[in-house]
């Protein structure tokens, strides 16, 4: 017998989303943690990975593109709300953002030659489009009235960052 | 006089960046580039290329030592984006001229037309010096006090904040007054009154030349405006602040530094890795709606009705073998044209000259002979829309002619 919610729980994942801990799926996943992890490795040769705040899949092919466009804005984001005076460890979990106001902060943001040099993120128009890859992977959710949240899975980008210099490789 | 060729100096930069890259950040971090300095690099990279460096004049000779020639150090600083801060002294060098030039410009501007020309032309290029002067400042500054907020160095906070004061003191709010909208001695304020005194000189002066200078001048300093507020904008939010901003610091910001840094996130480093939606379904999930589609568009095609003329037209062939039968039977005729009339109208009253001359063709068969008649008269064919008057002909068999 299959865990409950299993065909969605498969479908989510194939199609790129993580699964996090605010979802319904992750406790059921998270049980049965075992059985999906050989699951997907016996089925598609795929490795599932997890933590308490989220699940998600990866394959010998990665979206390296999608991965760095996610990347750098995080990074820019926190760097700008940092810069503003904000806790961004903080207002990435708790708060939801009005689409101006993220516009505003990559508008006003001194990373311009990063940003000029990024196709998703060097207009409005492909900023929002950016969001909304970020959205369909449940990375961000859109809330009412263009405001948007951040899933737990937004932790996985900024730790990235913060394990770059984890060996100080910058110091010299 | 430099003897080589432009190409042969660039590929040898080429060829030799590294070392290049090396001595360069020699000089940037002692202001020269000793003697030993030197061979310890040449060591390193095993090139014997002294006789190049000076022959090509990137390095000059300072006493013992070296020094990069400026216009390299120049490129090598803009290739890079990293600039030494310029003190304000040295920017206020550029409002100084621009003043200056200003001025001259005021009171001679009806002397000769050729050295006012030449002002403006002069006025323009220390406009530009100025505006690159403050824009690599305010990037070099950026950079200082985005590696201070990041504090890769782990100094403690007394000497961050010690840093940060100097740079302020210094460097940041110097160039801030002289961004100064609100500061009347400023060189921002100096720019706008240019702006505007060419504003009203480009269409008021007598002179078509001088008045183009003037509009070249005047759109020059729009785009200065708009690039000079740009950097008055990361002055006020990120420069003047510093202090308070490098109160906060994590592993998490040096991490987003480190990475938005020089590129690093377009090079070097790969990005988490995240999933492909799988292409290796057996079939598509959308199959059954794409199959159907397929289908759907032949089965509303339109229907296609032939509808054949209702009208028949009656095209008339011409049948060479029956007229020439008939022909054949009747001879000799004495008048062939009015024959070959006749023929044609037991077949249609309404005949056409195309079909009456198709008939007529039969005169060129080889088996006839034909004559004009001797009484020489002329005939008429007529039909409904027209007439043609032809020579009477007469015609035999061959076998006929005696």
């Amino acid at each position: 017998m299959y865990p409950d919610k299993h065909k969605e729980i498969v479908t989510s994942l194939m199609e790129g989303r993580f699964i996090t801990v605010e979802d319904l799926l992750f406790e059921t996943i998270k049980k049965n943690e075992d059985f999906y992890i050989k699951f997907f490795e016996t089925s598609f040769g795929f490795e599932l990975i997890g933590n308490h705040d989220f699940f998600y899949l990866v394959s010998s092919e990665t979206n390296e593109n999608t991965s760095r466009d996610i990347s750098i804005f995080f990074s820019i984001l926190c760097y700008e709300l940092d810069k503003d005076g904000k806790n961004f460890l903080e207002e990435l979990n708790y708060s939801e953002f009005h689409i101006d106001e993220i516009l505003e902060y990559f508008k006003n943001s001194s990373w311009l030659d990063v940003i000029k040099a990024n196709k998703q993120l060097n207009t409005d128009e492909n900023i929002k489009r950016h969001i909304g890859t970020m959205v369909k992977r449940n990375i961000a959710v859109k809330q009412s009235n263009d405001r948007y949240s951040f899933t737990k899975a937004h932790k996985l980008f900024i730790d990235f960052a913060k394990d770059l210099i984890k060996d100080d490789k910058n110091e010299s | 006089m430099i003897k080589s060729e432009p190409k042969s100096i660039l590929q040898f930069m080429a060829n030799h960046y590294d070392l290049l890259r090396d001595l360069f950040d020699i000089q940037v971090k002692n202001d020269i580039i000793t003697k030993e300095a030197l061979n310890v690099c040449l060591e390193n990279y095993d090139k014997n290329i002294q006789a190049q460096l000076t022959e090509y004049q990137i390095l000059v000779e300072q006493n013992d030592d070296f020094a990069f020639n400026e216009p390299y150090f120049i490129l090598f600083e803009f290739i890079h984006q990293q600039f030494k801060p310029l003190l304000p002294e040295e920017i206020e060098h550029f409002g100084q001229a621009i003043r200056t030039l200003f001025l001259k410009i005021k009171e001679g501007i009806n002397d000769d037309k050729n050295i006012l020309s030449e002002r403006i032309e002069a006025l323009s290029n220390q406009i530009k010096k100025f505006t690159n002067a403050v824009v690599n400042n305010t990037k070099s500054l950026l950079a200082e006090s985005k590696e201070l907020k990041a504090n890769n160095k782990k100094i403690d906070y007394q000497e961050k904040i010690h840093k940060a004061r100097y740079l302020i003191e210094n460097y940041i709010s110097p160039l801030n007054t002289i961004l100064d909208v609100n500061h009347s001695q400023s060189i921002y304020n100096e720019l706008l009154n240019i702006s505007q005194f060419s504003n009203v000189k480009r269409f008021d002066y007598g002179d078509e030349i001088i008045r183009r200078e003037f509009e070249k001048l005047y759109f020059l300093l729009r785009q200065v405006g708009k690039d000079l507020n740009t950097q008055s904008v990361t002055l006020t939010n990120e420069l003047l602040p510093l202090i308070d901003r490098i109160k906060t610091e994590s592993q998490y910001l040096r991490g987003f530094h480190y990475y938005l840094n020089n590129g690093n996130c377009y090079k070097g480093i790969e990005p988490p890795r995240i999933f492909i939606s799988t292409r290796d379904n057996i079939y598509n999930r959308f199959v059954y709606e794409n199959t159907k589609e397929y289908f759907e568009q032949f089965k509303n095609e339109a229907e296609l009705i032939l509808v054949e003329d209702a009208q028949q037209t009656n095209d008339w062939l011409f049948d060479k073998s029956k007229y020439k039968e008939t022909l054949n039977k009747n001879l000799p005729v004495e008048d062939f044209f009015k024959w070959c009339e006749s023929s044609i109208k037991q077949e249609s009253d309404n005949f056409s000259f195309d079909n009456f001359f198709m008939v007529t063709s039969l005169l060129f068969e080889e088996d006839y002979e034909v004559k004009v008649s001797n009484d020489r008269k002329m005939i008429t064919v007529s039909n409904d829309n027209s007439e043609l008057i032809m020579p009477k002909l007469t015609i035999k068999k061959q076998e006929d002619v005696s």
